[in-house]
């Protein structure tokens, strides 16, 4: 164990079944190893913070764990079964949705269409997909405000939204769509202070439905306020996983900059 | 302060109309169409309305897969050229059939037949380049300037083949039997509509195929899946593709149709004027992204409508129409179009600038 523990704190999630069992990940591009052995695990109803400083390869680890990249080995077990993430269709087949930094949504837009993006509703005439826009656009919204998000019109372009408003409809997207896992990638860094909060509050509306949350980020500070638990990754390798009070904040960025050794 | 945390009643307007890609080429076409009525004798006569209106049909069939194509974020500098080979395809095909080895292997003047050829040989051209972007990545505007010379090459070689090789005028094919009823149907006379002036108009059966292509394109992007599949390629690929859109898929299609639209256009021009030469098309493709640009449509794409290129072209047209009626120079008629152009992007990011 490291040094950096300060005391014993009880596990809540210690009986919690294991939703998300990656064992021993490597990802190499070219002569570059991203990812070193890398094991992570996330619980059912936690909040698991995944940080590390910029280029550490937590990025990297989600997109394995998304589809977008493929691990050069390991092993990926979800919900009790091995299986393969070739894409980020087949992430969303298992269930794992996931909200980029920038990619979550596209401006142009309106919400509705963003909110049933590659996944509309649609009647089939033919071979043409007739897309439901009125049943969409009032599920969008009802959808949203159930977790406590109002928008004016659901026809409302995302470009005029504020940074807050667009990560909160992406949330709420993935929220109504990802049955078993949330991913969010940095979803605070671009955002004031009263946005992030409001982002924080639907983290615990999230966790609150039972949905565990990946919440990436390297701001210590936001992790405090919301996860359960930390993995801190560092140069491709995981530095550990500690529990809420496990550790002061100075302690995860030491041990996110690697200022304080195992 | 309170005047300065209000945004003016410019900036209101501003932003209102900047959800309508179309209101800066919109107030264009009304605001020409009335100088040239006011200015120009002879300009709201039924020949010369009709006229604007053919020309402006058949140059927009393949302006609609531009404009869808740039609304997904690519270009397609090839149409001309695919509307060229589409031409010789049907033209060689009606006047020689098919033949090859010195052998007649099918008879001239199949029409039906050698429509479906012009048109699938087009798809293909089309299909040639949705697979060499999206398969290598390279963008668009270089792989279609690559066919653009490559499919103008094959226009030419068909000429000078075998295929047609009777033809005693070298690389010029022209139908010399009697017109089919097909030609008709694509794009004879609307004699009803030419008759109602003197001298009678010029209506063609192209303006009837144009607007219901238009009507089948707005109900397409608005209304389906594809549409709302084709701007968000267009919006942000990456985001489209993290959202499970089959992008690659769409663009590959887009380019297929903007094919099939060109040797559409190339067939129906084919069919009222029956001859065809190398140069066909020639700076068309050019005339397309004006149009698409001029509607409103952004070159990163993602955002602008068909009806706003459709006007795009109409509009264009218009103007070479009424510059040649005010006795104006046509070499002048290029740098109008290029101030028009200029003028439309400028309002148009302006309108958009939030």
């Amino acid at each position: 164990m490291t040094e950096a523990v300060l005391e014993k704190v009880q596990d809540p999630f210690a009986d919690a079944p294991v939703v998300v069992d990656m064992k021993n990940i490597t990802k190499r591009f070219g002569t570059v190893e991203a990812l070193r052995g890398v094991d992570f695990q996330v619980r059912a109803g936690e909040v698991r913070a995944l940080m590390g400083d910029n280029g550490a390869g937590k990025s990297t680890l989600i997109k394995v764990l998304t589809g977008v990249h493929t691990p050069t080995s390991g092993q990926i077990i979800f919900d009790g079964e091995e299986v393969q993430v070739n894409s980020p269709a087949d992430a969303r087949e298992l269930g794992i949705e996931t909200c980029y930094q920038d990619l979550a949504l596209i401006p142009l837009m309106s919400i509705w269409r963003n909110f049933f993006l590659g996944r509309e509703m649609v009647t089939n005439v033919g071979p043409v997909k007739w897309l439901q826009r009125r049943k969409m656009a009032e599920q969008c919204r009802d959808s949203l405000k159930d977790i406590g998000i109002h928008i004016r019109s659901a026809e409302e372009k995302v470009g005029k939204m504020s940074g807050g408003e667009r990560q909160s409809i992406a949330i709420g997207r993935a929220i109504h769509f990802g049955a078993k896992l949330l991913i969010l990638d940095e979803p605070t860094s671009a955002l004031s202070v009263k946005e992030t909060n409001k982002v924080l509050d639907y983290i615990r509306a999230a966790r609150d439905r039972g949905l565990p949350v990946i919440f990436i980020t390297h701001n210590v500070n936001h992790i405090y306020q919301v996860s359960d638990s930390y993995t801190i990754i560092r140069q491709g390798q995981s530095v550990g996983t500690y529990l809420k009070g496990e550790l002061t904040q100075q302690d995860i960025a030491d041990l996110i900059t690697g200022a304080r050794e195992k | 302060m309170a005047a300065i945390s209000q945004p003016s009643t410019l900036s209101k307007v501003r932003a209102r109309l900047s959800d309508y890609s179309e209101v800066v080429v919109l107030i264009s076409f009304v605001t020409l169409f009335l100088v040239f009525a006011f200015t120009t004798s002879n300009f709201l006569s039924l020949i010369s309305i009709t006229n604007i209106l053919t020309i402006a049909s058949i140059k927009g069939i393949f302006v609609l897969g531009v404009a869808m194509l740039m609304i997904s974020g690519e270009f397609d500098l090839s149409v001309g050229s695919t509307l060229a080979v589409g031409a010789y395809v049907f033209g060689i095909l009606m006047e020689h059939g098919l033949v090859w080895g010195g052998t007649q292997l099918l008879p001239a003047g199949l029409g039906g037949f050698a429509m479906l050829s012009a048109l699938l040989v087009a798809s293909l051209l089309g299909l040639v380049n949705g697979l060499i972007v999206t398969r290598s990545g390279i963008p668009s505007f270089i792989a279609t300037l690559g066919t653009m010379l490559a499919f103008r090459g094959i226009a030419r070689a068909m000429g000078n083949s075998e295929l047609a090789k009777s033809n005693s005028n070298a690389d010029v094919i022209r139908f010399t039997g009697e017109a089919p009823p097909l030609f008709g149907w694509l794009n004879g006379n609307i004699e009803w509509l030419n008759q109602m002036g003197t001298p009678a108009g010029g209506a063609r059966m192209a303006i009837v195929w144009f607007f219901a292509l238009v009507i089948i394109f707005v109900i397409v992007m608005r209304f389906t899946r594809y549409g709302s599949w084709v701007y968000a390629t267009g919006g942000s690929r990456d985001a489209a593709k993290a959202q499970g859109v089959r992008t690659q898929r769409i663009i590959i299609w887009n380019f297929v149709i903007t094919g099939l639209l060109a040797g559409l256009a190339g067939v129906i021009q084919f069919a009222s004027r029956p001859a065809i030469d190398p140069a066909r098309g020639e700076g068309w493709e050019l005339i397309a992204v004006a149009a698409c640009v001029i509607g409103g449509i952004w070159l990163e794409g993602g955002f602008g409508t068909i009806i706003g290129a459709a006007i795009g072209m109409l509009l264009l047209q218009m103007v070479e129409q009424g510059l040649i009626l005010a006795g104006v120079d046509i070499q002048l008629f290029q740098a109008t179009v290029g101030l028009i152009l200029i003028t439309a992007v400028i309002s148009n990011t302006w309108l958009s600038r939030t």
